[in-house]
């Protein structure tokens, strides 16, 4: 297996620095944990259980033009130019999160957006230990943690599996820092991901639970759950008219099913009225899936949304409940 | 990966031919495509929707009202109760709108061939169905009877007035026109009375027959167990459904109704679908 001592941990960053941006957990001088641009010298946070933000941020950004419209050249898609980059120090939660994404974005009618900076991402996956909001164990994803490589973390240094052939590429410049080792490695945390959470009919999701009356008579509906998803990607399309009358642009923006506005219709109308009914939306979305996603649970135990939500919220007593507790 | 040239969310341009006022608050486009690639190459089953964009305003999500059977353009009708409805009512005839789709299944049209169809609708549900209407009349000699059940709150409120005039007048078609009771001028020739209750009294045969429904939710409540009285199967009833929609792709997240997503799952299904959404509902 092949294998890098510790001390190799700054020459490897040096020798990905040359196939792209390299971004990974930074621990900022605020004491938050954040994904981004990892300088020269520095040190990526692999001790963070999660970042603030999931890794979602680079596929769909928080808001971004998709059209623009002129009255004399139509409508324009922005040009996406997007550099190589390389995320570094990604948790196999993160990774499925990606997964989740690509599955929504690249299945059927691919997003040219999403596509554009999938395609220059290279994802290198590094194994956590869980804390008290991680549910990875007690609901493991059922869905594939795509990686380029995997970094096991074991005592002294790092063990390497290849899960693409661009990481197979990779490795080939890694080549100086690795070398050959026997080991057994105590866990595997890449196995975290396999079992699928048994879905009841859909009669027990019975609007009439008090279940979600007391999840929304706690929340505030300040969204945070939402925004630190690594799942979460509903969005919502805006549009602004130039002054000149002749131009528009259109973005689109991160949007949130617990907000009212979510299920708006024209003339004030909406499909979800009150915040019970919002909730059951939720949980539906996230642990049944719609569309290219339906069946597939949304909940890659991350543990996010627990430890950010400012009411102490938590979905998942709630999936343990209504799917058959998995622990 | 290779990256597609193809936005899924630019439009095409599309110029209004033609702008009827079918009530004072309801208008239908006839539009053309500028492209004439896209003019040509565009293609769409009944029952299918689009996203129609007014410029610096945004999107919205209607039908495709027209027939398939009639080509070189397509036609949508709105209510002007939003942002984008209002901006698209200042248009003119000769303005550009934005188009994208056709998106969403559609009626199976092939299996109803031979068989008797009873369209029931209300308000502005007519549009949905009436491309189906006129898709099944273009090609008449292929279906039993047609029955037409139609109503509206008020005289004033009924769409496509010129074509129930036309289906009133053709003999194979029964049109049954309603208003709600107090909805009815001094010269109203029709029934005056809610939708469920005129379908009991106009009651359609079940044999052989497909009963497709589109009106409001209150309206396809109390019909659905006036078809099943007639003896209709939830087999054989359709309707079509609607809810918020940004994308019409099955990506922006927001169109669900139980655990489908209209836009990818519908907007066509059958009562026994409908059924099983239950609560939503």
């Amino acid at each position: 297996m092949r294998y890098m001592e510790i001390s190799k941990l700054q020459r490897l960053l040096d020798l990905l620095r040359q196939q792209g941006e390299l971004h990974s957990p930074v621990l900022g001088d605020d004491g938050v944990t954040r994904f981004e641009l990892l300088p020269p010298g520095k040190l990526p946070d692999l001790a963070a259980i999660r970042t603030q933000l999931p890794p979602k941020k680079y596929l769909l950004h928080p808001q971004e033009t998709i059209l623009t419209y002129q009255a004399d050249a139509g409508y324009r898609v922005p040009l996406a130019t997007v550099p190589a980059m390389i995320l570094f120090g990604l948790h196999p939660c993160d990774l499925a999160g990606i997964s989740y994404l690509d599955r929504i974005f690249l299945g059927d009618e691919p997003d040219q957006l999403y596509l554009s900076r999938r395609a220059a991402l290279t994802l290198i996956g590094v194994s956590c230990t869980p804390d008290e909001f991680c549910s990875c164990r007690l609901y493991p994803s059922p869905l594939e943690a795509w990686y380029d490589l995997f970094f096991q973390q074991s005592v002294d240094g790092i063990a390497v599996s290849i899960g693409s052939p661009r990481g197979a590429e990779l490795m080939k410049i890694l080549d100086d820092v690795m070398e050959e080792r026997e080991l057994l490695l105590p866990e595997d945390t890449r196995c975290f991901f396999g079992r699928k959470i048994p879905l009841p009919p859909e009669s027990e999701l019975d609007q009439g639970l008090p279940e979600w009356q007391v999840l929304a008579g706690h929340c505030i509906g300040c969204g945070a759950c939402s925004v630190c998803c690594p799942t979460c990607s509903c969005f919502d399309v805006l549009e602004f008219g130039g002054l000149d009358g002749s131009s528009a642009e259109r973005l689109r923006r991160w949007d949130n099913c617990l907000f009212r506005s979510h299920a708006e219709v024209a003339g004030g109308m909406s499909f979800q009225k009150d915040r019970a009914q919002r909730f059951r939306y939720r949980y539906r979305h996230k642990y049944r899936g719609f569309g290219q996603v339906k069946g597939v649970p949304g909940c890659t135990g991350c543990g996010r949304c627990r430890a950010f939500c400012p009411a102490g919220l938590d979905l998942r007593a709630l999936a343990g409940k209504l799917e058959g507790d998995a622990s | 990966m290779c990256i597609p040239d193809k936005n899924i969310y630019k439009p095409h341009l599309a110029t209004i031919e033609q702008i009827i006022d079918e009530t004072p608050d309801v208008r239908t486009f006839r539009l053309v495509f500028e492209d004439e690639a896209v003019r040509d190459s565009f293609s769409f089953r009944s029952g299918q929707f689009a996203e129609y964009s007014a410029f610096g305003a945004g999107e919205s999500t209607f039908c495709i009202a027209s027939s398939p059977t009639r080509t070189g353009h397509i036609e949508c009708c709105f209510r002007a109760v939003g942002k984008v409805t209002e901006a698209l009512r200042r248009l003119e005839v000769g303005d550009s709108v934005g188009v994208r789709g056709p998106y969403g299944n559609s009626f199976p049209i092939e299996d109803f061939y031979g068989r008797n169809l009873v369209f029931v609708a209300g308000g502005i549900a007519l549009p949905p169905l009436r491309t189906l209407i006129w898709n099944a009349l273009d090609q008449r000699d292929r279906f039993g009877d047609i029955t037409i059940v139609y109503g509206a709150r008020t005289e004033s409120d009924l769409v496509y007035k010129r074509e129930l005039k036309e289906w009133q007048e053709r003999s194979d078609v029964r049109l049954v026109k309603t208003v709600d009771p107090g909805g009815n001028g001094p010269d109203w020739d029709g029934q005056v009375g809610f939708v469920p209750t005129i379908l009991e009294e106009a009651a359609p045969s079940a044999e052989n027959t497909i009963a497709l429904v589109c009106g409001p939710p209150i309206m396809i409540k109390f019909t659905l167990p006036v078809l099943e009285k007639l003896g209709f199967g939830d087999e054989q009833i359709y309707t079509t459904l609607e809810n918020r929609m940004k994308c019409g792709l099955g990506k922006c997240g927001r169109c669900n109704v139980g655990n489908v997503y209209v836009c990818k799952d519908g907007p066509v299904f059958t009562a026994g679908q409908v059924k099983a959404m239950s609560q939503e509902f």
